[in-house]
């Protein structure tokens, strides 16, 4: 019972990560109806940037010295912050200068130009840090003997840190979503866009601002995730795939089924190659993506909506 | 045809098709005789992905519909032949067959629900199927690579040299593909190509006038897997392999990224398309192109030649491809529009 248990607490933070990325490509694509297959390369982008402003001036890792001015290196917390300021403008700026210049009438050039970013920030990250693989750090305590026993398994300070900033993270969308303006907009733009234009809703600055709050919570998603894995090139393939399912999981338009299938991604992810003896991570992958076929062929709406999803839906 | 009357550009007149036909043959034989070994396998690996981008035309712009998996398809046809071979007695110059089997299968199961999604579900369902192929197939297949266990000699009467069997693999891949592409072409071109444009274009029209187009659209994405499934087990002839990493999920990316940018309606544009995937790297690294990192690494990666190309039909062409745009431009300048313009810069389009 405490093995199981322990993996459950273990599934927690990868679950935080993939949740968090899972609502990020939801709040885009509920939005404007554009898949961002480049969510999880921006992230990594992200992590980068926040990895330059925690470390020290190095010609090991490339652009140090573009930071060096500010005074860096920063505490964790305040480079995962500036990573989130450079995400966001980010953001903002791809879906000013990539995405809107395509229109909105046929969804196949915002594919391509999403996987085009993809290839772009994945090229970008590999010519410049490819020989840099290392820990960026956790924001939390996660020294020996800095965890709780409960059930005789071990819940660590680090673990439920992430998935509390993460859920606080969230909740101040949810927030923004339901008690300001800007969300109201924002709720209006996802209804129905036409509508809201004729409302006098400027809805692209409401999508442009979509998609920078989709940059900057990827950026804390992976600036909290290095902090337990190795800041790499191709870190986020894995997470983008388990992300993606999660959000299939919500027909891609609900953050809510989003947030629950991230976590339930993980747990099953840790509970099948931790009790199934010849599955391994990359086994539990396919795993998630048959759940992501299956839930793509049957109930492409998502798992608790009842509209259904047709050829006429496309944005 | 009288005075007025004007040729289309899809149209393949006798002397189109006497130039296709003499341009195919310099190729062939130049590539037989002038062709070093290593020219020769890479000739041989473009004319088998040529099936592989013929199907992908099919689908993207004879069905209106895309994929972001058809590298995984070929992958599939590669391992459903070498095993075919290896394990069943499958005489190997058929390995194409057992690929275009295992191809035509997984596209009709992955048909059944491509047929009512919209264009983002159908970009992730397909994506989901080229991540997890290869991963499927080093379960399957191990770590390592897996190995033919067959040779393509040439034969006596070819006057072929023993050591020169790279020209006869030449030879098998391209017997199979330019009939191939010949019977696909007469398809296309006649009452089914037609029913695949009318279901493409007015689904409800097409079927009042009699089409099945449930039906009909099966069939289509099946064939275009089944394509891309020979276009696999042809891959297995010049390098006598097969290996997960060969087959790797930006193998798709690349595909759909190339016959979005390059590809038409004409089965022929598969040609140019299958060159550009397979000798851009070739050409990479023969101009040393491929320098270690930094600014000028980025610049002259295969990455972010792909990503230029894609972000640059989105943008200049709204993801119809340069190839649509000129012909566009060719019909309408026989309209008498002398200035049409190359591309429509939609950032500067009226609203």
């Amino acid at each position: 019972m405490s093995l199981f248990l322990q993996r459950t607490f273990d599934s927690l933070a990868n679950g935080t990560i993939y949740a968090g990325l899972a609502v990020a490509i939801s709040l885009v694509f509920r939005s404007t109806g554009v898949l961002n297959l480049a969510q999880g390369q921006m992230a990594l982008f992200s992590t980068y940037v926040a990895v330059l402003f925690a470390s020290e001036p190095s010609p090991r890792l490339a652009f140090t010295s573009w930071v060096d001015d500010f005074g860096t290196p920063w505490p964790i917390w305040a480079s995962i912050v500036a990573a989130m300021i450079v995400s966001f403008i980010a953001g903002a700026l791809i879906e000013r200068v990539v995405i809107r210049p395509l229109g909105d009438d046929d969804p196949v050039p915002a594919i391509g130009a999403t996987l085009g970013l993809f290839l772009l920030f994945d090229s970008f990250i590999r010519e410049h840090w490819l020989d840099f693989t290392r820990r960026f750090g956790s924001p939390f305590p996660n020294q020996k003997g800095d965890w709780w026993v409960i059930g005789g398994a071990r819940l660590e300070w680090d673990t439920v840190g992430i998935a509390a900033t993460m859920i606080v993270a969230l909740g101040l969308l949810a927030l923004l979503q339901h008690r300001t303006r800007l969300g109201l907009a924002f709720r209006a733009v996802s209804s129905n866009r036409q509508s809201s234009t004729l409302a006098g809703i400027r809805v692209d600055r409401v999508v442009m601002i979509g998609w920078a709050l989709a940059a900057a919570l990827g950026a804390l998603g992976g600036g909290l995730i290095a902090g337990q894995i190795p800041v790499r090139p191709g870190m986020m393939d894995r997470v983008l795939i388990l992300g993606l399912a999660a959000a299939t999981l919500g027909g891609l338009r609900s953050p809510a089924m989003a947030f629950v299938g991230g976590y339930l991604f993980a747990a099953t992810e840790t509970v099948m190659s931790g009790y199934i003896g010849f599955i391994d991570t990359r086994v539990t992958l396919v795993w998630a993506l048959a759940v992501l076929i299956a839930v793509l062929s049957i109930r492409p709406q998502g798992l608790l909506r009842t509209h259904k999803v047709a050829i006429g839906d496309d944005p | 045809m009288s005075p007025g009357d004007t040729v289309d550009p899809m149209e393949l007149t006798p002397r189109r098709q006497a130039l296709i036909v003499g341009a195919v043959a310099v190729i062939v034989i130049g590539v037989l005789t002038q062709a070093s070994l290593l020219f020769t396998t890479d000739a041989t690996k473009v004319a088998a992905f040529t099936l592989a981008f013929a199907g992908l035309s099919l689908l993207t712009h004879h069905l209106g519909l895309l994929s972001l998996g058809q590298g995984a398809m070929v992958g599939i046809g590669a391992v459903a032949g070498l095993h075919a071979v290896r394990d069943f007695g499958l005489p190997p110059t058929l390995i194409p067959l057992a690929g275009l089997a295992a191809g035509f299968l997984l596209g009709a199961i992955i048909a059944v629900p491509s047929l009512r999604l919209p264009k983002p579900y159908l970009a992730l369902l397909t994506l989901s199927v080229a991540v997890a192929v290869p991963i499927v197939i080093r379960q399957l297949d191990g770590p390592l690579p897996v190995t033919l266990d067959a040779e393509y000699l040439p034969p006596s009467w070819t006057g072929i040299d023993e050591r020169d069997e790279h020209q006869w693999e030449f030879i098998i891949v391209v017997a199979w593909v330019l009939p191939t592409l010949w019977i696909l072409h007469r398809l296309l071109r006649g009452p089914v190509g037609r029913a695949f444009i009318a279901s493409r274009d007015d689904p409800a029209a097409a079927a009042a006038f009699g089409i099945p187009v449930r039906r009909l659209r099966l069939f289509g994405v099946a064939l275009s897997g089944g394509l891309a499934g020979m276009a696999g087990g042809l891959t297995v002839v010049p390098v006598n392999i097969t290996d997960s990493p060969l087959y790797p999920e930006s193998l798709s990316i690349k595909m759909f990224a190339v016959a979005v940018a390059f590809g038409g309606q004409r089965v022929l544009s598969a040609i140019p398309s299958a060159a550009f995937l397979i000798l851009l790297p070739v050409w990479l690294g023969d101009r040393n192109w491929v320098v270690p990192s930094g600014w000028e690494g980025l610049l002259k990666s295969e990455g972010f030649i792909y990503a230029v190309l894609l972000l640059a039909t989105a943008h200049f062409t709204k993801g119809k491809g340069f190839t649509h745009l000129l012909g566009e431009r060719r019909r309408a300048r026989r309209l008498g529009l002398a200035n049409a313009p190359l591309f429509t810069f939609q950032r500067y389009r009226l609203k």
